[in-house]
């Protein structure tokens, strides 16, 4: 479970998130969406313990901070960052380690094939595209083997094969009854994943919405009704 | 811990193997040795002849660099500024289930690695140059490496780790340091104008107790005095208040509380940083503070003409929002250079004293400048990142002269400020005087058009070094023709003609270099 209290952060006297709550259940997937400026990001990298913030965060009903709930958590930011001077492989072995991780080689040589980077194990990090960065950011969270899951516009950069290998990766992890918060732009990605939507404006949580709430309704359709689409002022 | 064990392990062999991949290494590495062997060379002789190999002068030396060091790092940690953390570092380490002091340690430890280097180059001049003996170099060593480290991390922690003293505690702590900065500068000024300036006079300085006793910066030069120059009571006390007060700081260290707020400042930092070395890499000259509070300013261009001379009323509109227009720091250094020829030919009679050959003292000083100076590269550079210069439809050599167009016109007026104040004091005939710009504008040209011609021609696979190396060497050839060219018009005709020929052999070498360089302007490629 992924719990948000009353989250609140300021960049100097400019307010970005206003008194954010909302929880994400266990073994759900929850979805972050608003226009730009709305302040995604910045809950993004406040629950990821990046960002000074007033409120909560919680995550298995621990602290974020916590190194129990860091265990725990995975990462993938929106601008993929590599070591220069580590090949893919030992990004992964690194992960491994910083978190003490129980996958095996072997898990981590399905994931690589996974992502087709099985050929792209010895390269170094400054060696990478943008796409292969997310590739490789993508199967260093999943070998975290993780009950929490940050996902910030995971989709950009990757090419169709891997939308759809990430997309099966997201259902397949929450029928593990892994957590999962996405936030994207791309709601035509997202439509068939989701279990609960937030909707994001100005720096607050504008509608919340669970998929049996909205039945059929088109998640396109509810987004554009609420915000009324564009950037923020 | 064992993820960060990896993490250095893995990025140090890996760097390693590369480096002994590239021929460029094995290139450093012999102008590296080079280097160390003259500067031993020079350092022996102005040492032993200079009869400066005593401890005491040891002792100076370094607490001189105390005395400027420990204060200017405590000021960068207590900005938050003084650990370097990458991207990559904020992505993989700060989300891990690391504490974030130990994030700070392994941090600290990193740029502290250089110590171990300069201990170990300190201990091997003391003992071939200062007469200090194997044993006070070992202590020395142990004291510069483990217990100053220890003393800085703690510090580190202190000012990074700290989330319960608010951000104006830290912000006096700043400004304290740069009073006490300010009062060393100033004590230093008034005794140069009070005193004979010598050597002697630091010495004395360091040896004031009041000195000794300033709180963690005399302490450590205490210590050296200790330990190079046996104890005294003031060193003795000096050395007990640094042993307590490291003690106090780490234990302070080791139990405050640190969640990782410090998180924020340092991916602020990390991502500055980045865009600062991304520029720097591209020979961008970069100022962050003044950037921030850079405004522009409503401006309109009109565009007379098409395709390439569109890129030079684009640059003209963009220069004409900068409030210093198409001025910046080179041109204040230009004129300041000028004022400083000025003043130095006119306070020791330059006239008389280089008779003839006073003529020749601006565009020596002006070449010497464009020569050693690598430059820095402005708006033109910016169009070879830019898709649309290389689809615009007029041929290489026009967007090449269009996009750098505006640096012949700086070049003039950085020319006009370098050559007038001499030219004055000197007696310079206007003829003299404009040729003396034009040889200026000459060379500027011939630096940036040779420069992108070694960019052409070598791209990335010699580097930044390999890059300046070749533009050097072309440079040089060209300037050496000019100067053939010149020599011989100076003497068998007259100096002006000499003047006439360099600018006219340079120039046309300048061109010839353009002409290749334009290369760079007709496929984006070139430059990957």
């Amino acid at each position: 479970m992924l719990e948000i209290q009353n989250l609140t952060k300021k960049y100097g006297h400019q307010l970005a998130v206003d008194h954010v709550s909302f929880t994400v259940p266990g073994g759900q997937v929850g979805i972050l969406l608003g226009p730009n400026g709305a302040g995604k990001s910045t809950i993004i990298k406040s629950i990821a313990g990046l960002l000074r913030y007033e409120g909560g965060v919680g995550i298995e009903q621990m602290p974020a901070r916590a190194l129990e709930a860091k265990r725990i958590f995975a990462y993938v930011p929106e601008i993929p960052a590599m070591f220069d001077a580590l090949t893919v492989r030992e990004h992964i072995e690194y992960v491994r380690r910083a978190y003490n991780s129980p996958i095996t080689d072997e898990g981590i040589e399905k994931l690589l094939a996974r992502f087709e980077l099985e050929d792209k194990q010895g390269k170094l990090g400054n060696e990478l595209s943008k796409g292969m960065m997310q590739k490789v950011s993508i199967c260093c969270a999943l070998a975290i083997q993780p009950k929490v899951i940050l996902l910030d516009e995971p989709m950009v950069g990757l090419d169709p094969a891997a939308i759809k290998e990430l997309k099966e990766v997201v259902l397949e992890l929450k029928s593990q009854g892994t957590t999962i918060l996405i936030s994207t732009h791309m709601l035509e990605m997202v439509k068939e994943l989701w279990d609960v939507m937030f909707i994001m404006e100005r720096g607050k949580i504008i509608g919340t919405f669970t998929r049996e709430q909205t039945k059929d309704t088109d998640i396109e359709e509810l987004f554009f009704q609420i915000t009324g689409g564009g950037e923020q002022p | 811990m064992k993820g960060f064990l990896y993490l250095y392990q893995r990025t140090i062999i890996n760097r390693v193997k590369k480096a002994l991949k590239r021929p460029v290494t094995y290139l450093m590495a012999v102008f590296f040795l080079f280097y160390i062997v003259m500067i031993y060379n020079s350092f022996h002789v102005m040492i032993l002849e200079g009869s400066f190999n005593s401890p005491k002068n040891m002792v100076t030396i370094l607490s001189l660099v105390i005395f400027w060091l420990i204060p200017a790092n405590l000021v960068s940690y207590a900005k938050r500024k003084g650990l370097l953390f990458r991207p990559s570092e904020v992505h993989f380490v700060f989300s891990s289930p690391v504490s974030p002091k130990m994030v700070l340690v392994f941090a600290g430890v990193k740029s502290f690695a250089v110590n171990v280097i300069i201990g170990i180059v300190i201990a091997v001049a003391g003992v071939m140059w200062f007469e200090a003996s194997l044993w006070q170099m070992l202590v020395y060593f142990l004291f510069f490496v483990v217990f100053e480290s220890i003393l800085e991390l703690s510090a580190i922690i202190l000012c990074y780790g700290n989330e319960r003293l608010p951000e104006k505690f830290f912000k006096g702590l700043v400004l304290a340091m740069y009073a006490f900065m300010a009062v060393m500068v100033g004590i230093g000024a008034y005794l140069m104008i009070t005193e004979e300036p010598y050597f002697g006079l630091l010495q004395n300085f360091f040896a004031m107790p009041v000195v000794q006793m300033v709180p963690v910066v005399g302490w450590n030069v205490a210590v050296t005095r200790l330990i190079f120059l046996g104890p005294d009571i003031v060193n003795l006390i000096g050395t007990a208040l640094f042993l307590i007060s490291t003690i106090l700081m780490f234990a302070a260290a080791w139990r405050m509380e640190c969640t990782g707020a410090y998180y924020e400042d340092a991916m602020k930092f990390a991502d500055e940083y980045q865009e600062r070395r991304a520029k720097q890499k591209k020979g961008v000259a970069s100022v962050p503070w003044l950037e921030k509070r850079r405004k522009f300013k409503q401006a309109s261009v009109e565009y007379k003409g098409s395709y390439a001379k569109a890129i030079y009323f684009r640059q003209m509109l963009e220069y004409k929002k900068n409030p210093t227009f198409i001025f910046g720091w080179n041109t204040l250094l230009c004129l300041g250079l000028g004022v400083l020829i000025g003043a130095v030919g006119y306070f020791n009679d330059a006239v008389s004293q280089f008779g003839p050959a006073r003529v020749f003292i601006v565009p020596g000083v002006a070449s010497y400048m464009v020569f050693l100076f690598s430059g820095y590269a402005t708006k033109w550079s910016k169009e070879l990142e830019n898709p649309y210069t290389y689809l615009i439809p007029d041929t290489p050599f026009k967007k090449m002269w269009y996009a750098t167009k505006i640096e012949h016109m700086r070049a003039i007026v950085d020319g006009i400020f370098i050559t007038l104040p001499g030219a004055f004091v000197f007696g310079l005939g206007p003829v003299l005087t404009v040729l003396t710009i034009l040889l200026y504008v000459c060379l500027q040209a011939n630096r940036l058009y040779y420069g992108m011609l070694a960019d052409a021609l070598v791209g990335n696979t010699l580097g930044n070094t390999g890059r300046n190396l070749i533009k050097v060497l072309l440079q040089g050839i060209a300037i050496c023709i000019g100067i053939i060219g010149a020599v011989v018009a100076g003497v068998l005709i007259s100096v002006e003609a000499g003047f006439f020929i360099m600018i006219v052999v340079m120039g046309l070498l300048t061109f010839a270099g353009a002409a290749a360089a334009s290369v760079s302007f007709a496929k984006m490629e070139v430059l990957d």
